[in-house]
């Protein structure tokens, strides 16, 4: 029984956990930060149990400005490449096998720029982007953080964060509940129902 | 059924020789654009494009919460519904919209192209409150200008920033609902209205009871 704020890290350089670094070539396609191969991982698909609920509350990735004239040099820290400082990344969020970011034409597209949504945060790239209303992992679904770069020359420092809160046990059960009812899963509605219950059974106990 | 927060990101990049492309690429270039020129992020023809405009179903609605566009060049960006342009002027004529320079994008980015005075880091003077909506059934186009031309020799890269949330299927019935109630649409509120269903037809099982004696 528990509801435990959770985060993951995604760094494409590291190779501690087995998988290869980021590479060049990697420039375009959809990278599984949880078992993706490249950067540290995972040892299986990222999943719920069906005693478990997440609720994804944040994604965010490294992020790009946008100048002119300085291709080959840097800006702001990052490798300029065709008037784009930085990897020119993006962030999906797939449950099962459906995309949850789309275009107006009902197409998945590549998710949240890192420029909307920078990991790190600083004074030089902040959010416009709030992922609200959150996303919601049902119990016995797989759930899957996919990046996409696309400036093959500025990837050395590729980052992916997520953070989530997971729902376990009678708390999951409580999650459950409140979907049903139409009400936002968060720590204080869950201790809302929590209580609601409590005061439905005390005059019982008295 | 759905609540979803979705983005769009335009950029005027586009593969070598060729103006527009549906998906981004590793070998994107800047395109130029000229100048007091309204482009279509979606389906401009220039930078990256979608298959088709912008539009609702009728199971659709859309609330447009934030708009952000490059602030250097002049960059702004209208929001335009069927044909009708969102921002105006005093004397109800048309503008360029939103500039880049009250709602940049990135966030924090400096107000020249390529600045890097310290401390030269723009902030939102503008929020869109109230949100725009897009009814089912409607067209809508986000409008990106720039007052001056991007340079024809130079890679200089200009983007615009949408970001909306899409109400589908019965979470669109009920943004209808709410919106001839005169109550703001947002998923707070859109939950607000389900679970005064509920309660409702709560209320009416039980009183249904209570008139059959006790029994469903």
């Amino acid at each position: 029984m528990s509801m435990r704020s959770q985060i993951y890290e995604w760094t494409g350089s590291r190779t501690d956990t087995g998988a290869n670094a980021l590479a060049a070539a990697d420039a375009g396609n959809r990278i599984s930060i949880f078992i993706g191969g490249k950067g540290n991982n995972i040892t299986k698909p990222a999943e719920t149990t069906a005693t478990q609920f997440v609720v994804i509350e944040d994604v965010a990735t490294t992020p790009s400005a946008f100048v002119s004239g300085l291709d080959g040099g840097t800006y702001r820290g990052q490798t300029v490449a065709s008037g784009v400082a930085g990897p020119r990344s993006y962030v999906q969020v797939r449950i099962n096998t459906t995309d949850y970011f789309l275009d107006p034409d009902n197409v998945g597209n590549d998710g949240i720029p890192g420029s909307a949504s920078p990991y790190p945060r600083s004074i030089n790239f902040q959010p416009s982007f709030n992922l609200y209303p959150d996303v919601y992992v049902l119990p016995g679904q797989v759930f899957d953080v996919l990046v996409t770069f696309f400036n093959g020359a500025a990837f050395a420092d590729m980052r992916c964060f997520v953070k989530y809160t997971l729902y376990d046990g009678p708390d999951a059960l409580i999650a459950n509940k409140l979907l049903e009812m139409g009400i936002s899963i968060n720590p204080g509605n869950v201790d809302w129902y929590k209580r609601t219950l409590i005061q439905s059974q005390a005059p019982a106990m008295a | 059924m759905s609540m979803r927060s979705q983005v769009y990101e335009w950029a005027n990049l586009a593969p070598s020789g060729s103006t527009s492309s549906l998906r981004r690429g590793t070998s994107d270039q800047p395109v130029f654009v000229t100048n007091n020129r309204e482009y279509d992020v979606f389906i401009g023809g220039i930078g990256n494009n979608i298959t088709k405009p912008a539009e609702t179903t009728a199971t659709q609605f859309i609330v447009i919460e934030d708009i952000a566009a490059t602030p250097y060049l002049g960059g702004a960006v209208q929001i335009r519904i069927n044909t009708t342009d969102y921002f105006q002027n005093p004397d109800v004529t048309d503008q360029a919209g939103i500039p880049g320079l009250a709602s940049p994008y990135p966030r924090g980015s400096a107000s020249t192209n390529g600045g890097t005075d310290a401390g030269d880091n723009l902030l939102k003077s503008f929020d869109l409150y109230p949100d725009v909506y897009v009814l089912p059934g409607q067209v809508f186009q986000i409008l990106f200008s720039l007052r001056t031309a991007t340079s024809d020799t130079d890679t200089e890269v200009v983007a615009c920033f949408v970001k909306y949330t899409l109400y589908d299927g019965p979470d669109a019935l009920i943004a209808n609902k709410l919106l001839e109630l005169g109550v703001t649409i947002n998923p707070n509120n859109v939950d607000w209205y389900k679970r005064t269903l509920i309660e409702q037809q709560t209320r009416s099982r039980v009183a249904a009871q209570a008139a059959n004696g006790g029994s469903a």
